[in-house]
């Protein structure tokens, strides 16, 4: 494992003074920090204390009202969502409704399909990108041990395998940076230190990751690095360890989680 | 009319070719409201103001010059009006959706309902161009050289069918495409879309004018059936009917909005060919929505779904595809001919 040292530059997403306002409650103050794609990084925090806002100004969904983003170099701040997925940001959502109407294969599909969408319907390379669509779906089915759930609505499955569905569909778009919105949340406490094995393997498979969870004991386990977010700002980082000795942190955070 | 005449249009074959066609041109404009709402999501509740742009446009570039007082009647051929028709509509879909699509689901319907009772509106209105309420009683058919009358009709049910046959090879395109997927997934999920890189907002926009496209190329057969053009034949009611076959037949599935506007149609007509004594006409013209939305709610009470339904039509079968799927299959499997199709999940209970 690379340590923050190491690191140095060579972040693949950068966050500088990011800073966003819902009326006069501050969600997001200030908030600048490096991700590093040979690292799992964890964001960690009570409730509303802006992860989810950070997620969402990364992401395109809101717009942040000072403050800038860098990714792979390239400034994206204030792109629209589905731009910055297409550059390589990936995110997963909390409750993964997903598309309810349709079978997993079919919301794989979707993520995979070609962004040229109705002139993509016209052109004669239709068919053989369906197959190779097919193929890379079968592997990450079979990845996530989901093989025998494709022809399964999504709106059928349970809650855990829902969980997963969605990762398997957020890593057909081909993410290089995923980000992933309490991936442990409603999956049960038997099946989490599988979810830890798969998403370290997500990691080993060349995609940054960088995830929110509520879940302590799950989130210090697979991640290599940790920011704590408290009230809009980020009050500690370091590894797992660190975090876990962290006084600040143990104050604000851990006394509210078991 | 007596018993007797509703016998003899029963067994005039001009009855049943005229409805035929009625079906057929209803079918088209069903399918691609389909398309638009079924799959895409954006409840079209103006889809007539479409059917009335291509129509005007189609009768007024191929009135033979001189034959009504307008100022504007060009003559061009029957191949030339059509071509207008769709280019037309796909520009006026393009500016009513441009403002239109900002707006979400119950807005947007109420958006389309007003342009659509705009457009009637400037049919009466713009007098110079299209004889305002008075319209035109002629129009231009193709082959009308070749066919005496009769002949004529069966052509054109023909031609109406083929078309058919054309909207819905499309729809299947569509439905089995990455487009017609993005078109539900946005329709299901919009933040999850966006997230995998769908351009949420140009995709309805490209479909919404698609869809113009594509209506401005049906209402030269409606203009053909009805042989008249006036304001009044794109009031909402047209519509309506369009929506009622669509979640009759089940919305978002396939052959769902063919099946639905032929039930719908051949109940709407065979039930005003009931004969019942004199005294209780009005009785009986007072029942027939009555008798029309008793067959929706019956429908719906034990389909949910309509007739087919969008799981039956996507489901496994859109990962497997076999040599009978698609419609066949669809109507032979809810005949019970061909039993389960491997797809047991996608049965949906009442």
């Amino acid at each position: 494992m690379t340590t923050p040292e190491a690191a140095g530059s060579g972040a693949l997403l950068s966050t500088h003074g990011l800073y966003k306002a819902f009326g006069g409650n501050v969600a997001v103050h200030d908030v600048s920090l490096d991700l590093y794609p040979d690292r799992i990084t964890a964001l960690i925090g009570p409730n509303g204390a802006g992860k989810t806002t950070l997620f969402n100004i990364i992401t395109g969904y809101e717009r942040a009202d000072s403050g800038d983003i860098t990714f792979d170099g390239r400034p994206v701040t204030g792109m629209a969502p589905w731009e910055i997925s297409r550059r390589g940001v990936v995110r997963t959502f909390q409750t993964p409704v997903g598309f309810p109407t349709m079978t997993v294969w079919e919301s794989l599909q979707v993520a995979g399909a070609s962004h040229a969408v109705l002139t993509g319907m016209l052109s004669s390379r239709g068919r053989h990108e369906t197959d190779e669509l097919s193929r890379r779906a079968d592997e990450i089915l079979t990845n996530l041990g989901l093989k025998q759930l494709i022809d399964t609505p999504v709106d059928e499955l349970a809650a855990g395998d829902r969980k997963l569905a969605e990762l398997a569909r957020q890593l057909m778009a081909r993410p290089r940076l995923l980000l992933l919105d309490e991936p442990a949340a409603g999956v049960n406490p038997g099946a989490i230190s599988r979810l830890s094995e798969l998403i370290r393997e997500v990691h080993r498979s060349g995609i940054a990751l960088m995830i929110i969870d509520h879940n302590l004991s799950f989130v210090l386990d697979v991640a290599d690095y940790v920011h704590t977010m408290a009230n809009g700002r980020i009050i500690a980082e370091g590894t797992p360890e660190e975090i876990a000795a962290n006084p600040v942190v143990r104050q604000v955070y851990m006394g509210v989680e078991t | 009319m007596s018993t007797l005449a509703a016998i003899s249009a029963l067994g005039s074959p001009t009855f049943w070719v005229s409805l035929f066609t009625l079906i057929g041109v209803y079918a088209c404009v069903t399918m691609l409201l389909n398309v638009e709402a079924g799959w895409g999501g954006m409840w079209d509740l103006g889809i007539v103001g479409l059917l009335a742009i291509g129509s005007y446009t189609y009768t007024i570039v191929t009135n033979p010059p001189g034959e009504f007082d307008v100022v504007y009647a060009p003559g061009w051929p029957v191949w030339a009006g059509i071509l207008a028709a769709m280019l037309v509509t796909g520009i006026v879909a393009f500016l009513v959706g441009l403002p239109a699509l900002r707006a979400r689901r119950e807005y947007f319907l109420i958006i389309t309902f007003a342009f659509a009772e705009v457009f009637r509106q400037l049919a009466i209105n713009l007098r110079d161009l299209t004889q305002g309420t008075v319209g035109f009683n002629s129009v231009a058919r193709p082959f009308e050289s070749f066919f005496e009358r009769d002949a004529l009709r069966a052509v054109l049910l023909v031609v109406t069918w083929g078309a058919a046959l054309l909207v819905y090879a499309l729809t299947r395109r569509i439905s089995r495409s990455g487009y017609g997927r993005a078109l539900r997934a946005m329709r299901d999920n919009e933040p999850v879309a966006l997230s995998l890189g769908i351009r949420v907002s140009r995709l309805r926009l490209q479909t919404f004018v698609l869809v113009g496209v594509a209506v401005g190329g049906v209402a030269p057969l409606y203009m053909w059936w009805l042989r008249y053009a006036n304001p009044s034949v794109f009031e909402p009611q047209f519509t309506f009917t369009a929506w009622t076959a669509l979640v009759l037949g089940g919305i978002a599935s396939r052959f769902g909005a063919v099946l639905g506007v032929a039930v719908l149609l051949l109940f709407t007509e065979l039930i005003e060919l009931i004969e019942v004594p004199l005294e209780f006409r009005n009785v009986l013209v007072a029942v027939h929505p009555l008798a029309i939305g008793l067959l929706l709610v019956l429908v719906l009470r034990f389909r949910p779904e309509g007739l087919l339904s969008e799981r039956r039509t996507f489901g496994a079968r859109a990962r497997l595809a076999t040599p009978l799927d698609g419609a066949g299959a669809a109507v032979l499997s809810r005949l019970r001919l061909l039993g389960r199709r491997g797809d047991t999940v996608n049965e949906a209970g009442p």
